[in-house]
């Protein structure tokens, strides 16, 4: 038993260390100030990291650009993969499994060939340098990611319940929000916290068909890369972190109030 | 009857945004892709020729194959240990949550974290100084931005690792441990129960798993955009370049390359699930014999 235990503590330090610590470590960082080579420790603590990246106005706009296109992303794709999962996981119909495999082609085709595909028709159609382009190419490789956390939740849940309240007379509209979607929410949360993530870290699609106008912080990145110092770019990639996790609390807070109401009526 | 064709009805429409939305927008963009590749006139397929003429395509394909193999192979090796160890060792598994971290960080930030650890002038050179194994700067091996991708395979595997876990944990909490304590009791060692009754069990959702990292380090600019080397680049870098320089003349350039890419992720990804499907047959006739 003791070996056992000692041999637990062995493989959780070794996780920790490389998995949470190097993020810990970008935090410790973006608070620092003139960290040099060869400092275990930096000699002051310092906001300035932060102070930089939220005096640049391109910055602060560029956050609210990338949070609403990521937003109206994930809202899509809950519009469309909810259905599209249900129908997949509770029927049986001709051509399933080809509809199955063809929603899955986004993971095996490269998303730079699809953009640069699809490139000269979005700049025709006027799509493209515009948010519209660019929420409309985020769909394509957060979709099928989505229908498949969605299907594995409806494949969880079953169609009984469905079908009892229906037996018991609510109607499909009734039955989905009261019955189907308090028990689908916790492969939603994923849904859109995944899509959120997927989002927010694009670079080349939003590179290609936004053209550079519509600028989201993965699109800062770079260019700050290049010329900010090492606090700097800390702050700005701890950010990256801080938006999904306050993706998360807000998203939670939704879900409870909708249980709350729910209970209510 | 009727009321049987109603529901199918039903069943289409909620589907047919979802499927409408993947086989237009791949179906449409892959014709585009491949009509703007070819050559107007003369020649349709000259920006074909001359890029398996360039050097700097070759160099830049074998080093792009070595980085992605060795990120897959790596990552599913390295994930698959993990899995097991942490499967057998925690009944319970709240613990997963820190392993899944990386993945709520982009592609970049995750370059920037090996950056700030392994480079000449980054934190473990710092140790390695304090602790009296280099005594300068230059003396740390170059780990990041170097021309054998060292930098980019440990970005990828700290990414992509965490993946693996999560796709094959939910696999072996679904395993019947029954299998194994029979395989155990009949006297196989270790790698036998591990070749009989594990990797049976897992290797769909293994197969899967190295595919989606192997296509998506094949194509990926990311990570090569922050630490790559100027020469040789990797190739979602060199194209994206050539798609992008200021005069649109390298663009059919690019698209020809990306087809390329395309048709052999799909002969790959096509070939994989084949030779899969055929082991199965294999390895169900063996059960039943």
């Amino acid at each position: 038993m003791n070996r056992y235990r000692t041999k637990q503590w062995v493989f959780l330090t070794m996780i920790v260390f490389i998995f949470p610590i190097p993020i810990l470590f970008l935090f410790v960082k973006s608070f620092s100030y003139g960290w040099r080579w060869p400092d275990i420790f930096p000699d002051q603590w310092d906001g300035r990291g932060w102070r930089v990246i939220f005096q640049d106005p391109l910055l602060i706009q560029s956050i609210n650009t990338t949070v609403m296109i990521a937003v109206i992303v994930v809202l899509l794709n809950l519009i469309i993969a909810i259905p599209a999962a249900r129908a997949i996981s509770f029927y049986n119909f001709k051509g399933k499994s080809v509809i199955e495999t063809l929603m899955l082609t986004p993971v095996f085709i490269p998303e730079l060939a699809v953009s640069m595909g699809i490139h000269m028709t979005m700049i025709r159609l006027g799509l493209a340098d515009h948010v519209v382009g660019v929420i409309f190419i985020h769909l394509y490789p957060t979709l099928p990611y989505s229908i498949r956390i969605l299907r594995a939740g409806f494949d969880k849940i079953g169609k009984g319940w469905e079908e009892q309240a229906q037996t018991i007379g609510s109607n499909s509209v009734q039955t989905f929000w009261n019955i189907t979607m308090p028990l689908i929410l916790p492969s939603v949360r994923s849904a859109a916290l995944l899509t959120f993530v997927i989002s927010i870290s694009q670079y080349v699609l939003t590179a290609i068909i936004g053209g550079g106008r519509v600028t989201t912080l993965s699109l800062l990145y770079y260019p700050y890369f290049m010329s900010a110092n090492e606090a700097v770019l800390a702050s700005f990639s701890v950010l990256f972190a801080l938006l999904p996790f306050t993706f998360f609390i807000m998203t939670e807070g939704l879900f409870k109030l909708y249980m709350f109401l729910l209970r209510k009526s | 009857m009727k009321s049987f064709v109603q529901k199918n009805k039903s069943v289409w429409i909620q589907i047919l945004p979802a499927a409408l939305f993947t086989i237009f927008l791949t179906g449409y963009s892959m014709v585009m892709l491949v009509k703007e590749s070819m050559a107007s006139d003369g020649n349709r397929f000259k920006y074909y020729s001359e890029l398996f003429r360039t050097q700097t395509f070759w160099d830049s394909f074998y080093m792009t194959l070595i980085v992605a193999l060795l990120s897959t192979t790596l990552a599913l090796l390295i994930g698959l240990i993990i899995t097991r160890t942490f499967y057998r060792l925690f009944p319970s598994d709240h613990w997963k949550l820190i392993i899944w971290l990386p993945m709520l960080l982009p592609h970049f930030v995750a370059g920037y974290i090996l950056f700030l650890l392994l480079s000449q002038g980054g934190f473990l050179s710092s140790i390695s100084y304090q602790i009296g194994w280099i005594q300068e700067m230059g003396q740390f091996p170059v780990f990041v931005q170097d021309p054998f991708y060292i930098g980019v395979i440990l970005s990828y595997l700290w990414k992509e690792i965490p993946f693996v876990v999560l796709m094959l944990l939910p696999i072996y909490q679904q395993m019947n441990e029954k299998y194994e304590e029979t395989a155990r009791t009949l006297g196989a060692k270790k790698w036998e129960v591990f070749k009989t009754v594990e990797l049976p069990w897992i290797w769909p959702v293994l197969l899967e798993t190295g595919i989606i990292i192997f296509v998506f380090v094949l194509s990926a600019y990311e990570i090569p955009g922050l630490l790559g080397v100027t020469y040789p680049k990797l190739l979602p870098v060199l194209a994206y370049e050539w798609f992008f320089t200021g005069t649109w003349e390298n663009r059919p350039l690019a698209q020809a390359f990306m087809v390329l890419i395309t048709v052999s992720t799909v002969i790959i990804t096509f070939f994989l699930i084949w030779s899969a499907q055929r082991l199965k047959s294999r390895l169900m006739k063996g059960v039943d014999g």
